[in-house]
């Protein structure tokens, strides 16, 4: 894949999303998640596509940990400063919930984080390498449910939307050019 | 009787006791064991002879010339029997040594009566008992146990041990009630001037200590095993060690791996892992019968009640002129002061007649059922509100919310990021 390709591959959804972006205000715990993961993604892309000198030595064991205290660390300040539950973000507002459930919601998500980058930095130090790589993966679990969370609550809903305004305009179409001939 | 075929191999010689011998013939019956075959005696219909396979190796015979012949020379005394029951066989105890050609073959007992009598193990089942002609009751069962538990006793007291006691090797005169062990050549003889093993085990009715490994203490294993014959025969051929698993711990599935491990669910102090089967009628036993179940079975070696103490406790309700035993509101014996056992079986049984009917009934109108309630729940016709509310299905447990007051397009920009996010975690952590 050329360079020119990889950039529009990524370049292209986030212009889309720029331009099909909600115009009302997001919170707070909603920026500083897209800001965490803004920096680790263009981490990610420098490093997985640009600079070929590939990451620090050593630095392979510690990805996990990072990005998983990372998100940790976000769960547990944000509602200390005021900023709202970003478990609230990362699972979705389609769920009718009392804060009170968020906020335990949100403990639960930051307790697994925190356990996982720590187990990450176990395993990475105690175990041999194949079983760290098979540990890694395994970890993987939680955004595979996230995926299937994600894809009944929301995206099949966006999918029906899309294919029934899709359908309108091609009966109208229809109608349209058989108005013509 | 057909002429006997006068084979020279069945013309045998008969060694009393005082060495008086008796040329005598002998007749197939075609009954065998796996140590030898039984004949009848021509000139002896009271008798019969057991003679060993031909395949018996003569050091096992020498072993067993041995052996029989004190056993002819030591006849233990046994239980009194009235008068009138003086043709009653209490032990298959060889009476006489067989010789052919002047060599050992075999022995000659006393023979049983088949017909007057049947196999222990009849007794644990009810309809098997009265197929057999017994209607056995509970003084019955009690009387039997009595008279198993005293011919023990007997041998017991002269250093005899039976250790493969099992309901097959014991056979019960149908109207005397008096009972028969057979085998007997294979008892264990532990006195000061002769010494015999007996190597032969069922794992059933085999202690606790001595599964997996040889018997070291017989007399031992035979307060177990007649602690677990009269526990059956009390409770409708119940095992005390069969159970249902309490716990989420995998029990072993043969009788022997439970008794191994203990696992005697019917005792007055509940077990903690394994429950009684639910057919089982032992609470309505005395509590003296219950204490000593409890100590054949949770104890071990010699703190097991003897058949001595089994005698002293099951005495006193075989007995009618104790009048521990007493006849329930429809006439069925029980022990006095306790619920009827037959009466608490025949509920447990009911109960569960009742319940296998109204299941099938109910398996076979599931269809029709059905249909109603599809039917019902099309024309929105339910009668019961919870069924109407369960048809219109409003028992979510999580709320949705409200469709979110948002574009596609807004939703689509919204999902973007959250899949990039999801790409970018996914790169992190591959």
């Amino acid at each position: 894949m050329s360079p020119v390709t990889a950039t529009a591959l990524w370049v292209l959804p986030l212009l889309i999303a720029w331009f099909w972006r909600p115009r009302q205000a997001a919170s707070p715990s909603a920026w500083i998640l897209l800001i965490a993961f803004g920096a680790l993604g263009a981490w990610a892309l420098w490093f997985g596509l640009y600079a070929h000198a590939g990451e620090p030595a050593g630095f392979a064991f510690w990805k996990p940990t990072v990005l998983y205290w990372t998100v940790a660390a976000i769960l547990i300040v944000a509602p200390l400063l005021g900023w709202g539950y970003p478990a609230k973000i990362i699972l979705g507002t389609y769920f009718a919930l009392s804060n009170r459930e968020w906020r335990w919601i949100n403990r639960g998500f930051a307790t697994v984080y925190t356990i996982l980058g720590g187990a990450n930095l176990l395993v990475a130090s105690e175990a041999s390498n194949g079983d760290w790589v098979g540990f890694k993966y395994s970890c993987m679990m939680n955004l595979l449910i996230m995926v299937l969370f994600r894809l009944n609550f929301v995206w099949l809903p966006i999918l029906a939307d899309v294919s029934i305004h899709l359908y309108r305009r091609a009966t109208a179409a229809c109608r349209y050019l058989s108005t013509l001939f | 009787m057909p002429a006997v075929e006068r084979k020279p191999e069945n013309i045998v010689e008969l060694i009393w006791p005082g060495h008086r011998s008796e040329q005598v013939t002998l007749e197939t019956t075609g009954k065998s064991g796996g140590a030898g075959e039984i004949f009848a005696i021509d000139s002896k219909p009271g008798f019969v002879a057991k003679i060993y396979h031909a395949t018996t190796s003569q050091a096992h015979l020498t072993e067993y010339r041995r052996k029989i012949q004190w056993m002819v020379d030591n006849k233990p005394a046994l239980p009194q029997v009235p008068a009138e029951y003086q043709d009653i066989v209490q032990l298959a105890w060889p009476e006489a040594l067989i010789l052919r050609q002047s060599c050992f073959v075999g022995f000659a007992m006393q023979k049983i009566a088949f017909d007057r009598t049947l196999e222990l193990d009849y007794l644990l089942n009810r309809r098997q008992a009265a197929q057999e002609g017994f209607a056995a009751d509970y003084g019955k069962l009690v009387t039997a146990s009595f008279n198993l538990a005293s011919l023990i006793s007997c041998l017991h007291d002269k250093r005899i041990a039976i250790v493969d006691l099992k309901p097959m090797n014991v056979k019960v005169y149908k109207a005397e009630l008096y009972v028969s062990i057979l085998d007997c050549d294979g008892f264990h003889i532990a006195t000061d001037e002769f010494r015999s093993d007996a190597p032969q085990v069922t794992p059933e009715y085999l202690a606790p200590e001595f599964q997996d490994k040889a018997v070291a203490h017989p007399e031992a294993q035979d307060r177990f095993a007649l602690a677990t014959i009269i526990f059956r025969l009390l409770n409708y051929g119940i095992h005390p060690f069969t159970g249902v698993a309490a716990d989420h711990h995998n029990h072993p599935p043969e009788l022997a791996g439970r008794i191994k491990q203990g696992l005697y669910p019917y005792g007055k102090v509940a077990h903690k892992s394994v429950r009684k089967v639910p057919a089982s009628v032992h609470e309505a036993f005395p509590d003296r019968l219950r204490e000593l179940f409890d100590r054949a079975f949770a104890s071990s070696g010699y703190s097991r009640p003897s058949a001595h103490e089994w005698v002293g406790v099951l005495g006193v309700y075989a007995s009618k002129h104790c009048g521990q035993m007493s006849p329930c509101s429809k006439g069925h014996l029980r022990f006095s002061g306790r619920p009827c056992p037959t009466c608490m079986r025949d509920e447990l049984i009911r109960g569960a007649e009742v319940r296998r009917r109204s299941f099938l009934a109910r398996a076979q109108t599931a269809p029709a059922r059905t249909l109603q309630y599809l039917k019902k729940t099309l024309r929105q016709t339910h009668s019961s509100p919870f069924q109407a509310a369960l048809a219109q299905a409003q028992f979510t447990l999580v709320q949705l919310a409200p469709p979110a007051p948002i574009s596609t397009r807004n939703a689509i920009a919204l999902e973007i990021l959250w899949i990039s996010g999801l790409l970018i975690t996914y790169w992190w952590t591959r």
